[in-house]
C-alpha cells in the first residue's frame, strides 16, 4: 500500500498479500515490540535464577564465582520486568485492577501475583538469607548512602550466631528449590498466554511453554556468561576457566535440548501441515525470513551449537584465549537468537492471519512507544540497575563471609 | 519446658509478610468497584452503562408516526423490507423536529443497491446502469412503489 | 504468672483500640468517595438481562452486498475511521477451474474493501469465469464458550445474561488479549479510547426495544435478530433456524458460535 507521508490521522495501511480480517490491517500488530520485550525479560530471570539454583540445589561447586552475580542480574532484570507491560496498556493507570479483581480463567490475570511472589518471597529473600551476614557485617562499617542501604536491608535483625547463619544457609537452600518451580511459573505462564489462544494457529499449541521456558534457561545461561565475563575484564582478573567451561556446558546441553524441542515444532507443523500451513510458509520465506532464518536459527542456534559442541569435544586442545572468545562469542549469539525468537513468536503470530488465507509485514519503528529506541532503553535499564547493584553488593572492597560461595570474580 | 522461640530473621519476614498480605486485602476491599460480582465477574453497572448511550437512528417505528400513509403503501410492494432511515439517512432529529429534513434521495443511492453485480443473488433486481438509462431514477420508477410507475 | 499491668502496657492497648475505632470510622466514608468515581448513571429503566436472550442470524443468500449495514454501525456507535469494524462485509469469489485441471473450482478470492463500506468493485474477472460469488457479513459471533470472556484479565468483558457479549469501557486496561483471542476477528482496540472494542449488538438500542442499526438498515432482511425468550408469532428468527440448514464460523475450536448462518460455502472461514 502507500508509504507516503502521512499526517497522524491516517493510517498508513500495512502491506499484505492474500486476505486478512479488516480489523487486522492495522499499521503496526497489537502486540508489538514491547510485548517481545516482555518474555525476553522474564525469561532471562528465569534463566539467571536457574543458573544460581545450579549451585544450591544440584551443589554444582564449579560454578561458585558467579552464583551472587547471578541471582543480582536475575534481580536487575525483574525490576525492569513490568515496564514494558505498563508501557504497553492502553490504560495502565489501571494496572492494579488485575489485582484487584483478577479474573481466575486468564493466564494473565496471574501476572500480579507469580511476579510478586517471585520478587518478594523467592528472589528478594534468597538474596536476603545469603547475604544477611555480610549486611550485618558491612553495616557496622560503611557509611553515607551505602551505610544506609546496607542497614536498611538487615531489617534490624543483627544476630550473627552461628545457629542463625545455620539457619540462613538452610532457607536458602529451600528457596533454591521452590524457586525452580516458581522461575517455571514466572516464564511458563507467558508462553501458556501465547499457547493458549487457539484463534491462532502460529501460537496456539501445547509446546509453546515448554520451548518458552527452554529457551528461557538457554537465554539465562548466556546472560550470566556475558555479564560474568564483562565483569572480570572491567575488573582486570582473570576468569575462573573451571566456572567458564562449566557453565559454557550447561549451555550446550541447554542449547541442545531447546534446538530439540523447537526443531520438534517445527517438523510438526511441516509434517502435519494443517490449513494455513502454506501461508506460514509464505509468512517465513518472505516476512520473518531474516528474524527466523538468520536470527534465530543460524545466530541463536547453529552457530552457538557448532561452537560449543566443538569445545565440549575439544577442551584440551584449545587454549584458554581461543576457548574464551569462543564462549563469548557463543552466549552474545544466543542472546541475539533468543530475542529473535521472541520476534518471530510474538509478530509472526499477528502477521499471521485468522483468516487463514492472509499475511501482512511489518517494519519496526525508530521512534513511539513500540519503537526499538525504546526497545534499547527499555534493554538497557536492567544492565544500568546490576551495575548499582554490583557496586552495592559485589564490591571487591568489602570482605565477604567465609561461608558463602565468594560473591564474584576473585583476583 | 522449653519456650519456643523464633528466630529473630522469621519473626521479622513473617511481620513483613503479614503487612504486606494485609495491605493488599485492606486495597482489594477499598479498590473493587461495588457493583462487581452481581451477575458475574464485571462490573454488574456495566450494563446500564452501556444501555444508557442515545440511539442514533430513530428506526422505522418512529416514522409511522407521522407517515403511516407512506409506510402502508411500501408494506405493499417490493421495497418493503427497507427501512425508512436506509435511503433517507439518520432522521432521528427530524423525528423531533419535523423542521429539520432528513437527507433526501439521489439518483446514485438507488444504484448502491441495484447495480449489477455478479456477487449479488439472482433473485435481486439489478441493472447494468450504463445500458439501463442516463436519466434520473426517478422519472421511470417511484421510490416508495418500485412497481409502479410515476 | 501474673501478667505486669503497667501504664505504658495499658496505654498502649488502649491507643490501639481506639486508633482501631477512627480507622474503621474514616474508612467506610472514604471507601465509599472511592467508589463514588465507579458509581453509574441511569438507563432504560424496567429492562431485566435475564428475561431475554438476544441473538442475531445472517442469510447470505440475501445479502446484496451494499455495505448499508457497516456505514450505520460506525454512525450509530461512533466507530473512529480507518480499520476498525464492528460488522464488516466480506465477497468470496470462486472461479470456474481452468479447462483440464481436473478441478471443480479455481483459487478463491475473497476481499473486504473498507469493512465493505461502500460497496464493492467490479470482480477482477468476467461473468462468465466465475462459479459462485456471494457476500458473508461478519460480526461477533456471540459464542457460548468466548474464548475473549475467558482470557481476560481483569473481568472486564463478559457474557451478559441476556446473550450480548459486552466490553466495559472504563474498566478495560487495553492489554489486547481478547483481542487475540477471539478467532472471528470481530475485536479491535478504539485508537481513541485505547479500550478493546467490539459488537454491542447495539446494546442502548435492544434495551429500548428498537433493532440492531445493522438489522434496521438491511435493506433484504439478510440480518434477522430476534428474542430467543420472548418470540412473537410468526417470528422471523424462529423461521430462519427452523426452515434453514444453517452453519455456523470454525466450529472445530469449540467456542460454539450462536450466530447461525444459512447459505456458507466450505471457502468462508
Amino acid at each position: 500500500m502507500t508509504t507516503e507521508v502521512t499526517n497522524v490521522i491516517v493510517e498508513v495501511l500495512p502491506r499484505f498479500e492474500g486476505y486478512v480480517y479488516p480489523n487486522e490491517g492495522t499499521a503496526h500488530p497489537l502486540w508489538g515490540f514491547l510485548i517481545v520485550l516482555y518474555p525476553y525479560i522474564t525469561g532471562l530471570v528465569a534463566g539467571a535464577f536457574i543458573m544460581a539454583s545450579l549451585v544450591r540445589v544440584f551443589k554444582v561447586k564449579a560454578l561458585e564465582p558467579v552464583y551472587r552475580l547471578s541471582l543480582l542480574t536475575a534481580l536487575a532484570f525483574l525490576l525492569c520486568a513490568t515496564l514494558p507491560l505498563l508501557f504497553h496498556l492502553g490504560h495502565p493507570e489501571r494496572c492494579f485492577e488485575i489485582m484487584m479483581t483478577p479474573h481466575l480463567t486468564s493466564p494473565m490475570a496471574i501476572f500480579g501475583f507469580v511476579y510478586a511472589w517471585y520478587l518478594m518471597a523467592v528472589l528478594l529473600l534468597e538474596l536476603w538469607f545469603d547475604y544477611r551476614q555480610d549486611l550485618v557485617q558491612w553495616s557496622k562499617t560503611a557509611t553515607g548512602f551505602k551505610g544506609i542501604v546496607y542497614r536498611l536491608f538487615t531489617v534490624g535483625v543483627t544476630d550473627e550466631s552461628a545457629k542463625a547463619v545455620e539457619l540462613d544457609m538452610k532457607m536458602g537452600r529451600i528457596l533454591s528449590v521452590v524457586g525452580i518451580p516458581s522461575a517455571f511459573l514466572l516464564h511458563g505462564y507467558v508462553g501458556f498466554i501465547f499457547g493458549s489462544i487457539k484463534a491462532n494457529p502460529w501460537w496456539g499449541n501445547s509446546i509453546m511453554p515448554v520451548i518458552f521456558i527452554l529457551s528461557a534457561i538457554v537465554s539465562g545461561i548466556a546472560l550470566c556468561v556475558f555479564n560474568y565475563m564483562v565483569l572480570t575484564w572491567i575488573r582486570r582478573h582473570t576468569v575462573d576457566m573451571r566456572c567458564l567451561d562449566t557453565m559454557a556446558m550447561f549451555l550446550f546441553y541447554a542449547l541442545v535440548v531447546d534446538a530439540a524441542i523447537e526443531g520438534l515444532d517445527w517438523i510438526h507443523r511441516v509434517y502435519a501441515a494443517e490449513e494455513g500451513f502454506s501461508v506460514m510458509q509464505t509468512m517465513i520465506r518472505e516476512k520473518l525470513f531474516y528474524t527466523l532464518n538468520l536470527g534465530q536459527a543460524t545466530i541463536g542456534t547453529l552457530l552457538p551449537l557448532l561452537m560449543l559442541g566443538s569445545l565440549q569435544l575439544l577442551r584440551k586442545r584449545v587454549p584458554e584465549l581461543g576457548r574464551r572468545r569462543m564462549i563469548f562469542a557463543s552466549a552474545a549469539m544466543v542472546l541475539i537468537g533468543v530475542l529473535a525468537m521472541r520476534w518471530n513468536v510474538v509478530i509472526g503470530g499477528q502477521l499471521f492471519s485468522k483468516s487463514l488465507r492472509g499475511v501482512m509485514g511489518y517494519k519496526l519503528e525508530f521512534a513511539g512507544v513500540e519503537g526499538w529506541l525504546m526497545g534499547a532503553v527499555l534493554l538497557s535499564l536492567p544492565f544500568i540497575i546490576l551495575t548499582v547493584l554490583v557496586k552495592l553488593f559485589l564490591s571487591e572492597r568489602l570482605p565477604s563471609s567465609e561461608h558463602t560461595p565468594q560473591g564474584g570474580p576473585a583476583a | 519446658m522449653r519456650r519456643f522461640k523464633l528466630p529473630p530473621q522469621i519473626l521479622r519476614l513473617v511481620l513483613l509478610t503479614l503487612g504486606i498480605v494485609g495491605t493488599y486485602f485492606v486495597a482489594r476491599a477499598v479498590l473493587t468497584p461495588p457493583s462487581f460480582g452481581k451477575y458475574g465477574w464485571y462490573r454488574g453497572a456495566a450494563l446500564e452503562e452501556l444501555a444508557a448511550r442515545t440511539p442514533v437512528y430513530a428506526g422505522k417505528q418512529a416514522c409511522d408516526e407521522c407517515h403511516s400513509e407512506i409506510l402502508h403503501k411500501l408494506a405493499a410492494d417490493a421495497h418493503k423490507t427497507l427501512s425508512c432511515e436506509a435511503c433517507h439517512g439518520v432522521s432521528r432529529e427530524h423525528g423531533e423536529n419535523p423542521d429539520i429534513l432528513p437527507v433526501k434521495l439521489t439518483g446514485s443511492h438507488c444504484i448502491r443497491c441495484h447495480e449489477a453485480n455478479v456477487s449479488r443473488p439472482a433473485w435481486f433486481k439489478q441493472i447494468v446502469v450504463r445500458d439501463h438509462y442516463s436519466g434520473k431514477c426517478v422519472e421511470c420508477h417511484v421510490p416508495h412503489q418500485p412497481n409502479q410507475t410515476p | 504468672m501474673k501478667t505486669p499491668y503497667n501504664r505504658r502496657s495499658a496505654l498502649a492497648t488502649l491507643g490501639g483500640a481506639l486508633a482501631g475505632v477512627l480507622t474503621l470510622t474514616v474508612a467506610r466514608p472514604l471507601k465509599a468517595a472511592v467508589q463514588k468515581v465507579f458509581v453509574s448513571s441511569g438507563a432504560p429503566r424496567g429492562y431485566d438481562p435475564s428475561k431475554h436472550k438476544w441473538l442475531m442470524c445472517i442469510d447470505t443468500n440475501k445479502c446484496i452486498g451494499c455495505g448499508l449495514c457497516v456505514e450505520a454501525c460506525k454512525k450509530e456507535n461512533g466507530v473512529p475511521e480507518g480499520p476498525y469494524y464492528r460488522t464488516w462485509v466480506e465477497r468470496y469469489i470462486i472461479p470456474k477451474p481452468k479447462p483440464g485441471d481436473g478441478q471443480t473450482r479455481g483459487e478463491t478470492l475473497v476481499d473486504c474493501p473498507n469493512g465493505g463500506m461502500h460497496g464493492f468493485p467490479e470482480p477482477p474477472m468476467p461473468k462468465s469465469q466465475i462459479e459462485h460469488s456471494f457476500f458473508v457479513p461478519k460480526m461477533c459471533n456471540l459464542c457460548e464458550h468466548s474464548p475473549c470472556v475467558q482470557v481476560c484479565p481483569v473481568g472486564a468483558t463478559f457474557d451478559a445474561p441476556d446473550g450480548a457479549v459486552l466490553i466495559d469501557p472504563t474498566y478495560c486496561i487495553g492489554c489486547g488479549f481478547c483481542i487475540q483471542a477471539c478467532p472471528y476477528g470481530c475485536r479491535f482496540l478504539n485508537p481513541v479510547t485505547k479500550t478493546a472494542e467490539k459488537c454491542t449488538l447495539c446494546y442502548h438500542r435492544i434495551t429500548r426495544g428498537l433493532k440492531p442499526a445493522c438489522v434496521e438498515i438491511c435493506p433484504t432482511q439478510a440480518r434477522i435478530f430476534g428474542d430467543l425468550k420472548n418470540l412473537v408469532p410468526d417470528d422471523p428468527i424462529q423461521k430462519f433456524y427452523e426452515q434453514n440448514r444453517v452453519q455456523v464460523l470454525k466450529p472445530h475450536l469449540g467456542t460454539e458460535p450462536r450466530v447461525l448462518y444459512a447459505g456458507l460455502d466450505k471457502e468462508v472461514r
